[in-house]
């Protein structure tokens, strides 16, 4: 057996197959890919509906149409295709690290040594690799046909042929070969006119002739061509570098004005671009949405995960709310998503400690918070260098493994807290001046928020105080242009209620900004 | 009694079976006679599911003792409080024996009045806390339900000063947060100003009669805050009367977030007091 071993994944008509991979629910109409607008609309590719009605490639629209009048057209879409092939890739990428982007829904991989694997219910191991690889590719919804050879275009012309999988035996792809007309080579047209004169209409006529006679009269062209009748492929497998990121998307039949069509055809987009992440191994970390706006122009806008998520649900909820806080501001004539993908998180799960949370299901409420509350709201808090008891800053919540024993509780130390006021609700304050103009010679007595009526009710920071204490200075950044100067006093007021206060040294206003509880 | 719970009756000897159960238990149908028991049979069946899931300690011994060992999982334990009532502090001593175990904790602050530096002071370890700031009580309840869903043993709610923003909330949402904690097996303290859970709460535990103990000479201006005192009652219990059970509670500023150059530390309390929490007026016979 030859040392090499390709094997070919292959979707024929794959304008057709791409948009019915984004658009399933036209598997049951008659459909057609068109290229070209207007009269000048010409069919690249129908399905068996259509073909049924008499369609061919090459026939205008209205030709057509006028075969099949319920036809449903749909124009070719480089989104769609794009995305079909990557698609294809990673299925072929499921089996072999050794794969090449053929392009035009064509991928190509080093399945060598890989049959060992397969076969265990009797099958040919290679046949059973084959039925494998179409199996994988209608789970994701890629109707491929697949062929083995020991060259590439030996298993592309295997995986042509109709009785998918074809496997050709080491060695006997001249054999193989022999029976197919010379068409199947795709040579190109003033060589395919020589050979057709001569009379040659098989790839074994042509393999027959002498290699010496044929370079002489038909050049290096016609060498290259009768190498590959004879069984020779002289061009190796190029394995591919992965794409960073993960492509999804489609250009629509009209223009969206509102969201709910959009996020409609947006839900399926994610939903094909997280299976595809899943079956990858990998999560989304930061999603971004490219949008085609009617007439033209494009919008790009990118949102964060605040950890590796696959779940649908939460992506087009941070999608939707994106949207609806920056409308695209013009009709969407296209979108495509691109997600960058990260390992999802991991955990340990300890026998005697506490139990971890799931990093999954942590990851998905995560983003599911981000998108319910914004992501200012959400974090694990850290207390800010600095005097100024306000400062605050949220960091993405990423909690340690828990310890491996079950630690006891630390005891409680009996501290009385302060409920941050966020923002300082502003007072007004009447003191007694104890005859002097520092801030220890002031008493406050009284205080009074100056906030509205229905904050007043609800604040309820009014009356007469009962005890002072103060004041505590505080001062901050004094070598800056913006020096912060604070006088605090603890006030207890008659009707209840302990209170953080302060005043401020360069403007006078007084604030309240803690209530002791 | 017809119990979702569970079927424990059905694995007990006949003999142990009373008479007038197995009489109820034979007009019924073949399906409906395993959900059958007792009251005595729920009961037991409620306990053994405790001593299975053991409750979250508080490091906070008045509401331990309050609460059996601390907060049970699967229940939803409402602490009703006042301004200046301790409340929100015992709420973060909860949240940070949690963290302080190793365990991850939430904090869903309607208020949105948390402090780091105070809870990183009371013991918290805050990488292990998550604090989520909500808007409105929706969206409050909203995160809850998603935190508990994640596997959060502890989710604490706190619904700032009165009035709560967006109301009390239809007593339905309560039930099914509960009803959430209870399939994760999550405790659920919900601080509040006033009673907002209605039947969902397992725990009502009230906290009033707060006093502000100062420190200092009888010059007002020489006073020093040296804490809160207050008084813990149970209002509601699974097998208690309610006000049965109380407890004292105090409070000392033992740090404050401002520079402590510019601040006098407090005088001890009139008291001595050890670095835990108080009991006065259970000492003084405070029992209501």
């Amino acid at each position: 057996m030859s040392a090499v071993r390709i094997a070919c994944l292959i979707l024929p008509l794959f304008p057709l197959a791409a948009r019915l991979r984004s658009e399933p629910e036209l598997s049951r109409e008659a459909l057609a890919v068109v290229e070209g607008n207007g009269n000048a609309a010409r069919v690249v590719a129908a399905n068996r509906l259509a073909r049924g009605a008499g369609l061919k490639p090459g026939q205008t629209l209205t030709q057509a149409r006028a075969l099949c009048p319920k036809l449903v057209a749909r124009p070719c879409d480089d989104e769609c295709e794009r995305a079909a092939q990557e698609a294809l890739l990673e299925v072929a990428e499921q089996f072999s690290p050794r794969v090449e982007d053929a392009g035009s829904g064509i991928a190509y991989l080093d399945v060598q040594g890989i049959e060992r694997h397969f076969g265990k219910d009797g099958s040919p191991p290679e046949l059973d690799l084959g039925r494998s690889l179409i199996a994988a590719a209608e789970a994701a919804a890629l109707p491929a046909r697949a062929g083995i050879a020991s060259s590439k275009l030996a298993a592309r012309l295997a995986a042509g042929l109709p009785e998918s999988p074809v496997i050709v035996p080491g060695g006997e792809e001249a054999a193989f070969l022999a029976p197919l007309p010379l068409a199947r080579l795709a040579p190109d047209a003033d060589l395919a006119a020589t050979l057709e004169r001569w009379g040659v209409r098989t790839v074994g006529d042509f393999a027959k002739l002498p290699e010496a006679r044929v370079s002489s009269r038909l050049g290096q062209r016609g060498r290259d061509l009768h190498a590959i009748a004879r069984g020779v492929d002289p061009q190796p497998l190029i394995p591919r570098q992965p794409p960073p990121a993960f492509h999804e998307g489609m250009n629509l039949e009209w223009p969206l004005v509102s969201l709910e069509p959009f996020l409609f055809v947006g839900r399926a987009a994610l939903e094909r671009l997280c299976e595809r992440m899943e079956t990858c191994g990998f999560a989304c970390t930061r999603l971004e949405l490219t949008l085609r706006l009617e007439p033209d122009g494009h919008q790009t806008r990118s949102v964060s995960m605040p950890a590796p998520t696959v779940d649908v649900k939460t992506l087009l909820t941070l999608v939707r709310l994106d949207l609806e806080e920056n409308p695209p501001g013009a009709p969407v004539a296209g979108f495509s998503f691109l997600a960058w993908p990260d390992r999802p998180r991991e955990a340990q799960l300890s026998l005697y400690g506490p139990a971890a949370l799931s990093p999954d299901k942590l990851a998905t409420t995560l983003a599911r918070l981000f998108a319910l509350l914004g992501p200012d709201r959400v974090g694990s808090p850290r207390p800010e260098d600095g005097h100024r008891p306000e400062r605050f800053s949220l960091v993405p919540f990423a909690p340690p493994p828990p310890p491996e024993l079950r630690r006891e509780p630390r005891p409680g130390r009996g501290l009385l807290a302060v409920r941050v006021l966020r923002p300082a609700v502003s007072l007004e304050v009447i003191t007694e001046d104890k005859n002097g103009s520092t801030a220890e010679h002031l008493q406050p007595l009284e205080i009074k928020a100056l906030v509205s009526e229905e904050e007043k009710k609800r604040l309820k920071i009014e009356g007469r105080i009962k005890v002072a204490s103060g004041p505590w200075g505080l001062e901050e950044g004094w070598w800056t242009e913006d020096p912060t100067g604070r006088d605090y006093w603890d006030v207890e007021l008659t009707a209840g209620g302990i209170y953080r206060i302060f005043r401020e040294r360069q403007s006078g206003e007084w604030f309240a900004d803690g209530v002791y509880d | 009694m017809i119990s979702p719970l569970r079927a424990e009756t059905q694995k007990m000897p006949e003999s142990e079976i009373s008479p007038a159960l197995r009489l109820v238990r034979s007009a019924l149908p073949e399906a409906l006679r395993s959900r059958v028991s007792s009251a005595r049979d729920l009961s037991r069946s409620l306990r053994e599911e405790e001593e299975e899931h053991p409750p979250l300690a508080t490091a906070v011994p008045a509401l331990d003792r309050l609460l059996d060992g601390g907060l049970p999982r699967g229940h939803l334990v409402e602490m009703v409080g006042g301004r200046s009532s301790g409340r929100f502090s015992a709420l973060l001593a909860a949240l940070a024996a949690t963290t302080s175990v190793g365990e991850a904790a939430a904090l869903v602050d309607l208020g949105d009045g948390l402090d780091p530096g105070a809870a990183e002071a009371l013991g918290a370890d805050l990488a292990r806390l998550l604090w989520v700031r909500p808007t409105t009580l929706q969206e409050a309840v909203a995160a809850a339900e998603m935190l508990l869903g994640a596997g959060f043993p502890l989710v604490a709610i706190d619904l700032g000063n009165p009035p709560v923003r967006g109301g009390r909330g239809v007593e339905a949402v309560w039930l099914r947060l509960a009803r959430a904690a209870r399939a994760h097996g999550a405790a659920l303290l919900v601080g509040s100003p006033y009673r907002v859970s209605g039947t969902a709460a397992s725990v009502v535990i009230k906290a009033e009669r707060a006093r502000a103990v100062w420190q200092g000479g009888e010059s007002l201006s020489t006073r020093i805050l040296g804490g809160v005192a207050c008084h813990l009652s149970l209002e509601k219990h699974r097998g208690r009367h309610p006000g049965e059970k109380s407890e004292g509670l105090e409070l000392c500023v033992a740090e404050s977030p401002l520079p402590s150059s510019s601040r006098p530390r407090p005088e001890p309390m009139p008291k001595p007091l050890p670095a835990t929490w108080q009991e006065p007026l259970r000492a003084a016979g405070g029992r209501r």
